[in-house]
């Protein structure tokens, strides 16, 4: 390793584990229309996601969502702002992001001065199918932190960010981890 | 993509059905149109202009087109996976890239590769390398995955999913 400052200080080392609230994800939890909405617009036509007599007869016993279902079924209420009027006003040429998305059970930002940042790659597992009137939560945390290297001899901090998604019974539907490189 | 009937009718691929090289079934996707971008980013509320609006794609954000979700790729492969094991295995783990950018007229290939395969707990654990083609062979979303198949006389793979433990 060079002697070039290190990013990873203990103000960075600290974030790993840290642990941002548990949310409920959807104010009306899973729900038929929108998994009709989801599932046409992945193109995925399996009759175990709408065909309740079909569905019956499988192993799930019922319909049951893509797994993957449950990390997009994050809805805004009617009772605040619409965001995207907001964000509009406040920046003309919002990317349609910023100040859009919810912020709720979001982690502290990584206190670095290295600003530019790259998806690094993205990491499911998968568990168990969310069924209809499920309750979605999630909880995100830090999962990791390092620093690396790069060809030029620049280092930079590698993110991971670990979410995971449960049930009302707390039963896991899904994990993602997902890891961005800070440099 | 496989057909509503043909999900409902899959025959179950085995653990011994699959060897260490062996390709398998791929998905063809496409050609994607800017109105399949416009109704993922309706149907999952991501409401970022570089998908839908084409003007601000180009002129403020300097790219050819609007582009595919990253969030879209990053579901149709666990789909990709899950169907490979119907009816009853198991698609565990999907790791992947975000590379090439994904755009208006192109026709994907979802696509996978054993590399090992192991049997544990008495089920049938495949590794694989996975990804999405574009139709000049580019890939766009390199990865691997895990799924787990019945072994033919075996205990039926689990649901919920318990992963073995270490």
């Amino acid at each position: 390793m060079s002697s070039k400052k290190s990013y990873l200080t203990d103000e960075v080392k600290a974030l790993i584990s840290v642990q941002g609230e548990r949310v409920q994800v959807s104010p009306w939890g899973i729900e038929k229309e929108g998994l009709r909405r989801f599932c046409q617009a992945l193109m995925d036509s399996d009759p175990r996601s709408w065909d309740e007599d079909f569905a019956r007869t499988t192993r799930y016993g019922e319909i049951v969502t893509p797994a993957i279902y449950c990390t997009y079924s994050g809805r805004q209420t009617l009772a605040a702002d619409d965001p995207i009027t907001k964000a509009f006003k406040e920046n003309p040429v919002s990317d349609g992001i910023g100040g859009v998305r919810s912020s709720r059970g979001s982690l502290p930002s990584v206190p670095t001065e290295l600003k530019r940042v790259l998806n690094a790659g993205n990491e499911i597992e998968l568990l168990r199918y969310p069924s209809i009137g499920d309750i979605i939560y999630s909880q995100a945390s830090y999962a990791d932190i390092t620093e690396r290297e790069g060809r030029d001899g620049s280092r930079m901090l590698i993110i991971t960010m670990e979410t995971v998604y449960t049930n009302q019974d707390r039963e896991t539907l899904c994990i993602t981890r997902a890891s961005s490189i800070r440099r | 993509m496989p057909t509503a009937e043909e999900l409902r009718n899959k025959e179950q691929f085995y653990y011994c059905d699959v060897e260490v090289g062996q390709e398998l079934p791929t998905y063809v996707i496409g050609p994607i149109t800017p109105t399949h971008l416009f109704r993922w980013s309706a149907a999952i509320e991501n409401w970022h202009r570089i998908h839908y609006d084409q003007d601000f794609a180009i002129y403020h954000e300097g790219l050819p087109n609007v582009l595919g979700q990253g969030s879209w790729k990053q579901s149709v492969m666990p789909q990709y996976l899950k169907d490979l094991t119907l009816p009853d295995g198991w698609a565990w783990k999907v790791t992947f890239q975000h590379r090439a950018m994904i755009v208006p007229g192109d026709t994907l290939t979802c696509w996978a590769k054993v590399t090992n395969k192991y049997e544990k707990s008495g089920l049938g654990f495949v590794e694989l390398e996975v990804g999405m083609k574009n139709q000049d062979e580019i890939e766009t979303c390199p990865g691997s995955g895990t799924i787990v198949l019945p072994i033919k006389g075996g205990k039926p793979v689990p649901y919920p999913f318990k992963p073995p433990e270490e």
